[in-house]
């Protein structure tokens, strides 16, 4: 453990180069009242890389991503303890601005979820409330997210219409329109393709391939075939506990836990 | 006959049994609301003439309802500009600030008392709370008034609307909160901006609601408005309304003046009924979904 934090340390200081640490997570526990969620999660998180969290259904995963942008924080009863370093300050820290956190780290959910306004209002809205422009530099900004999550083309001609007449995969892209316009630095997505259709799921998978030049990403997904085909590194976690985390090939060609070689040969989960 | 197929036999008639009674059930609660109808439509419409919408109920029989239905719609319009605002405030912070704390189930459990609550007490109220104090204060020049009839009717549709608004809201499912607050949006501009227009039309169908209730109040206008047989634009006289004249002619013994009555009675189901068509059609506009 002493060995890692000082390799991480060492990695930091080489700014944003690939080995550059985004966030690093330090025995980081999570309690839904009295039930112990996470269990002493430790793990770098590389800047410009794509991480996959995976594991079967209640082993933290998800649990884990909401911690990333405090999001927890909307339900009583929940509780984080440990280190959680954004660019080496703690987020989980009370007095890191949440507000701040949440433009530094967006997320994009399971389901799509546009707002009830108009496609253009919808990537607007979050640019507005953080920063004060010109309409031709917000008009600017609005397109050049839609481009950055690849649906300009499909939307350019109706920005004034409703988002929510957009298909499944188009209001995800949406979404992470919507998310990348605030230009943020990490990306969390929460199963970004488990309600879609396998053809939406490519455009998604072919758009987080594009977006890791900009962002850092980490991905929790349920399809193991996924994580293979986009991520760079890969975390595999078991009923709350970190069981391996490595970089994607060597996790799923030569595992070094027995549990990690068993769920990916689909013994069980 | 096997098993299976007396257990399927079981299974139908019972259900043919559960058919019956719930289609009975069904017909003796629409035969009277068809009855009422029926009743007043076949007795209003006898009595609809142009005197009921151009002279004042102080010409009594030969008289219209001109000044109680401007009273009404004054009385109505002002007791909306009351309570809808604070009702759709009320049911905002209940169903988003206080949804889970125990200071907003009391409060929760307060609104759905005053839901059930006799009118007569809520224009007692009024009466103590804002009659009283009036006539005091202006050393009698004014008492009943249409204001504080509109007080008292505001009363009556606040719960619905805060109940409405407050239910409409929670349907919204949580993802849309967690979408917006992890872009960094405040807790007050997702709740007006984004919760409020995804449960618009919800929220106006609580509004339509909540007037087609207080539009119908007899009791609470008898201490606070009072009534007036001469027309009046002023929220500080004594306003006839409606109801209130319907309450006063049926106990007349003229049949011209229960003609006028069964008119006025027609006249708030006519409203009513449009105002539920309208929530109907708030509600059927597309809505919003997420699932």
């Amino acid at each position: 453990m002493t060995d890692l934090a000082a390799t991480t340390t060492n990695a930091s200081m080489t700014g944003k180069t690939a080995d550059h640490v985004k966030l690093k997570v330090r025995d980081l526990h999570f309690y839904y009242r009295d039930f112990h969620a996470l269990d002493a999660i430790c793990m770098d998180i590389p800047a410009h890389k794509v991480t996959a969290i995976i594991g079967p259904s209640g082993c933290g995963k998800s649990t884990l991503l909401r911690i990333f942008n405090r999001i927890y924080a909307l339900y009583p009863g929940l509780r984080a303890e440990g280190r959680v370093e954004l660019d080496g300050c703690n987020v989980l820290d009370p007095g890191y601005s949440m507000n701040h956190l949440r433009t530094r780290v967006g997320m994009v959910f399971q389901k799509p979820v546009p707002f009830p306004m108009t496609i253009y209002e919808n990537v607007a809205y979050g640019i507005r409330h953080h920063r004060k422009l010109k309409r031709g530099d917000l008009d600017a900004c609005v397109e050049q997210s839609l481009r950055g999550a690849a649906l300009w083309d499909e939307v350019k001609d109706k920005l004034g219409k409703s988002a929510l007449d957009l298909s499944g995969g188009q209001q995800q892209r949406l979404c992470i329109a919507r998310t990348i316009a605030l230009k943020p630095d990490v990306l969390l997505l929460d199963e970004p393709t488990s309600a879609l259709d396998p053809i939406a799921t490519g455009h998604i998978e072919q758009l987080v391939e594009e977006l890791k030049r900009d962002f850092t990403i980490v991905m929790v997904t349920h399809n193991m075939q996924q994580a293979a085909r986009v991520s760079d590194q890969t975390a595999f976690m078991y009923m709350g506990t970190l069981v391996e985390y490595d970089a994607t090939a060597t996790l799923f060609t030569r595992p070094s836990q027995k549990r990690t070689e068993d769920y990916i040969t689909g013994r069980f989960g | 006959m096997s098993v299976a197929s007396r257990l399927y036999a079981r299974r139908r008639i019972i259900n043919i049994a559960a058919m019956i009674l719930s289609g009975v059930a069904t017909v003796i609660g629409l035969l009277f609301l068809a009855w009422i109808l029926w009743v007043t439509l076949e007795n209003g419409i006898q009595a609809l003439n142009p005197k009921l919408f151009t002279r004042i109920t102080a010409y009594g029989a030969d008289g219209g309802l001109a000044n109680a239905i401007i009273g009404s719609i004054g009385m109505d319009v002002l007791a909306l500009l009351i309570c809808a605002p604070i009702g759709v405030l009320a049911g905002a912070w209940l169903a988003e600030y206080a949804s889970t704390s125990r200071f907003g189930h009391a409060i929760r459990f307060v609104n759905d008392i005053l839901l059930s609550a006799p009118s007569i007490v809520l224009g007692l109220l009024v009466y103590m709370i804002v009659v009283r104090p009036m006539s005091d204060l202006t050393h009698g020049a004014v008492s009943f008034s249409g204001l504080a009839g509109a007080i008292a009717l505001a009363l009556i549709g606040l719960p619905v609307i805060v109940r409405t608004t407050d239910e409409m809201l929670r349907l919204i499912p949580g993802t849309l909160r967690e979408a917006a607050l992890s872009l960094g949006i405040p807790q007050w501009k997702l709740t007006v901006q984004i919760l409020m227009r995804a449960a618009m039309s919800g929220i106006l169908t609580g509004i339509a609601l909540g007037l087609a209730r207080l539009a119908g109040e007899t009791a609470p206008l008898l201490f606070t408005a009072f009534g007036n047989i001469f027309m009046t634009f002023s929220p500080l006289s004594k306003t006839a309304s409606v109801p209130q004249v319907i309450y006063e002619y049926t106990g007349d013994p003229s049949p011209q003046m229960h003609a006028i009555a069964w008119a006025g009675a027609l006249l708030i189901i006519v409203f009513v009924f449009a105002l539920s068509l309208l929530s109907r059609l708030f509600l059927s506009r597309k809505k919003v979904s997420h699932d």
